[in-house]
């Protein structure tokens, strides 16, 4: 099956004051060569990414397939620092991929509110997220007529989920900035929210199949469904078993009432299994390959790790 | 209709339904990454 890979930011270094560290820049470096090797097709910028500046980031992927992208980066006189999005046709899908940085914070707001921004470097500024993001969806949709759109959210989780619930257009919203780790990908109003996973320990595998237009369903639901369903079966032929051997009126009465509730427990989840079924023109079903010890080491890659991390360094 | 219309109409709509299989496409997240570059903890 054909394959993009992106990565929805904070990325390159450990954390905000990770620029004091001498193998930082060669680390961050590594990565974005690794990145752009491995065939990632983008990149969200985070506001982790930015630990050594806008240029760092820009000199090291010029000229790269790796597109580093931000719908609402600007600098001191509003222009943008990198593309908003990117545009590439894989299996037969054309695929919009945008991506958003944490907005700055109000200064009107006090400082360690959950308004969803972020503290960036100076001279850069990042600008509301959600009318950055609806301008380049709208361009993606109608100008670039994409059948798919992706949103790498490099945003805190709050804001996240705001964009997924209100951004129309969007297929998915891929979100960092927490380290939030694995988990379900959540329908929230218009789009899919999805998490990636976090350093390093596991890529998200997102499969999905595209038929017509409408929301995608998910797949999980419906296998989920079906298991309850046998389950809620399977306490169902016990109850009609109890049924059959049971003379006490009262104790029937019970039994009858618990079969119903079993009942309608199972047809209600044969309607979920049914509507988020294979049938369903849009699908997805999302899981995690863990990359743990048991994943070979590519030797190549190993090497120059190890120029960067020797064994038994404190990166280790 | 006469059955020699219909089997051409059903031979031209043929492709079109044949074509309509579901476009796949897996896609690979990752994020959060923070710097790592080799297994730890």
């Amino acid at each position: 099956m054909p394959v993009l890979a992106l990565d929805a930011g904070n990325a390159l270094f450990k954390g905000l004051a990770d620029g004091q560290d001498p193998t930082a820049k060669l680390r961050a470096g590594l990565l974005l060569e690794q990145m752009g090797a491995q065939g990632y097709t983008a990149m969200a910028v985070g506001q982790r990414d930015l630990v050594l500046g806008v240029d760092f980031l820009k000199k090291k992927t010029k000229g790269a397939k790796l597109k580093l992208l931000s719908a609402n980066l600007v600098d001191a006189k509003g222009q943008r620092l990198f593309p908003a999005s990117v545009v590439t046709t894989v299996g037969g899908l054309k695929v919009g991929i945008v991506g958003v940085s944490p907005a700055s914070p109000d200064p009107k707001v006090p400082a360690g509110g959950t308004d969803g921004s972020a503290l960036l470097p100076p001279g850069v500024q990042g600008q509301p997220v959600q009318p950055a993001v609806a301008a380049e969806v709208k361009r993606l949709r109608e100008k670039e007529q994409v059948d798919l759109v992706v949103v790498l959210a490099a945003v805190p989780y709050v804001e996240a989920v705001r964009l997924a619930q209100g951004a129309d257009g969007v297929d998915f919203v891929v979100q960092s900035h927490d380290g939030r780790g694995v988990g379900m990908a959540q329908r929230q109003g218009v789009s899919t929210l999805v998490p990636p996973g976090e350093r390093g320990r596991q890529v998200a595998k997102l499969e999905v199949s595209v038929e017509g237009t409408g929301p995608f369903a998910d797949l999980s639901e419906a296998n989920r469904a079906r298991e309850s369903q046998r389950l809620v079966e399977a306490n169902i032929a016990r109850v009609n078993e109890r049924l059959k051997a049971e003379k006490n009126e009262d104790t029937r009465r019970s039994l009858q009432e618990t079969l119903a509730s079993f009942e309608a427990r199972r047809d209600a989840l044969g309607r979920t299994a049914a509507a988020s079924g294979p049938t369903s023109g849009r699908t997805y079903l999302l899981t995690y390959v863990q990359l743990g010890a048991d994943v070979a080491s590519d030797a190549a890659v190993q090497q120059q790790v190890e120029r960067v991390e020797p064994p038994g360094s404190a990166g280790h | 209709m006469s059955p020699r219309r219909l089997v051409a109409l059903a031979l031209l709509l043929l492709p079109l339904v044949a074509g309509a299989a579901p476009k796949k496409l897996v896609l690979l997240f990752t994020g959060d990454n923070g710097g790592e570059i080799a297994p730890c903890g």
